[in-house]
């Protein structure tokens, strides 16, 4: 989809958000990203998560290209 | 002349589980691979925890699966590059795994043992802690808590 990013969320910010999958208006990064989920579901502030840009971690602030797969990854915990 | 074997992403992931059979299946099927010279296995179980809220009676699984096989994949190569194996799988639960079940299984193989055993060692640190998967305690007050890996 154009202009749109899909968001995937997993585990306790899964839980937290109430939503496996979102549907968003594109946004330019994953700082300006984090500042919209601040916002919207102000616990998130306090949880530790890093983000998958397309299946890749981002480091620092990164663009999100259009049409993007954005996942919320909290701590990984498998094994 | 040795034909370079091509790997692709495969799946790890198992709904529930990992059965005793399906490990001594696996052992057994390594029997006509003769230039093996030794195993390594780990065994992942799931522990009957005490924590403040209750006691965990599973551990229910989830994955961002199509991240986890790719990164599970680089892995592969990564250890295939880096210790002389002839053999290497990975198996990991989704779903529900009850205490006392198992949840991961490694297996190397190798002409002699000592890479089996290192690749081995080194497969489990790294799926831990680089896998995106999640485990949730599911507690006997139906009550949980989000696993924390050590």
């Amino acid at each position: 989809m154009k202009n749109k990013i899909r968001i995937r969320t997993f585990g306790m910010i899964a839980e937290e958000i109430g939503q496996s999958k979102l549907t968003l208006d594109q946004i330019a990064t994953t700082e300006n990203l984090k500042d919209y989920l601040f916002a919207q579901f102000p616990k998130l502030q306090s949880m530790k998560f890093s983000i998958a840009v397309n299946q890749k971690l981002v480091q620092g602030d990164e663009q999100i290209p259009e049409g993007a797969e954005v996942a919320l990854l909290p701590p990984f915990s498998g094994g | 002349m040795t034909m370079e074997k091509q790997r692709t992403p495969k799946n790890i992931f198992v709904q529930g589980a990992i059965s005793p059979e399906k490990i001594a299946k696996s052992i057994a099927n390594h029997q006509s691979k003769t230039d093996i010279g030794g195993h390594s296995i780990f065994l992942g179980q799931v522990r009957k925890d005490q924590k403040d809220n209750g006691t965990v009676v599973a551990i229910e699984y989830t994955a961002y699966e199509e991240m986890a096989l790719q990164k599970a994949f680089e892995i592969r190569e990564a250890i295939f590059a880096k210790y002389p194996l002839n053999c290497m799988h990975i198996y990991h639960s989704l779903g529900r795994v009850d205490a006392g079940q198992i949840c991961l299984f490694v297996f190397t193989s190798s002409k002699h043992r000592r890479a089996a055993m290192d690749a081995c060692d080194e497969l489990v640190e790294r799926i831990k802690a680089e896998l995106p998967v999640w485990g949730k305690e599911l507690l006997d007050s139906e009550e949980h808590v989000w696993k924390v890996n050590q």
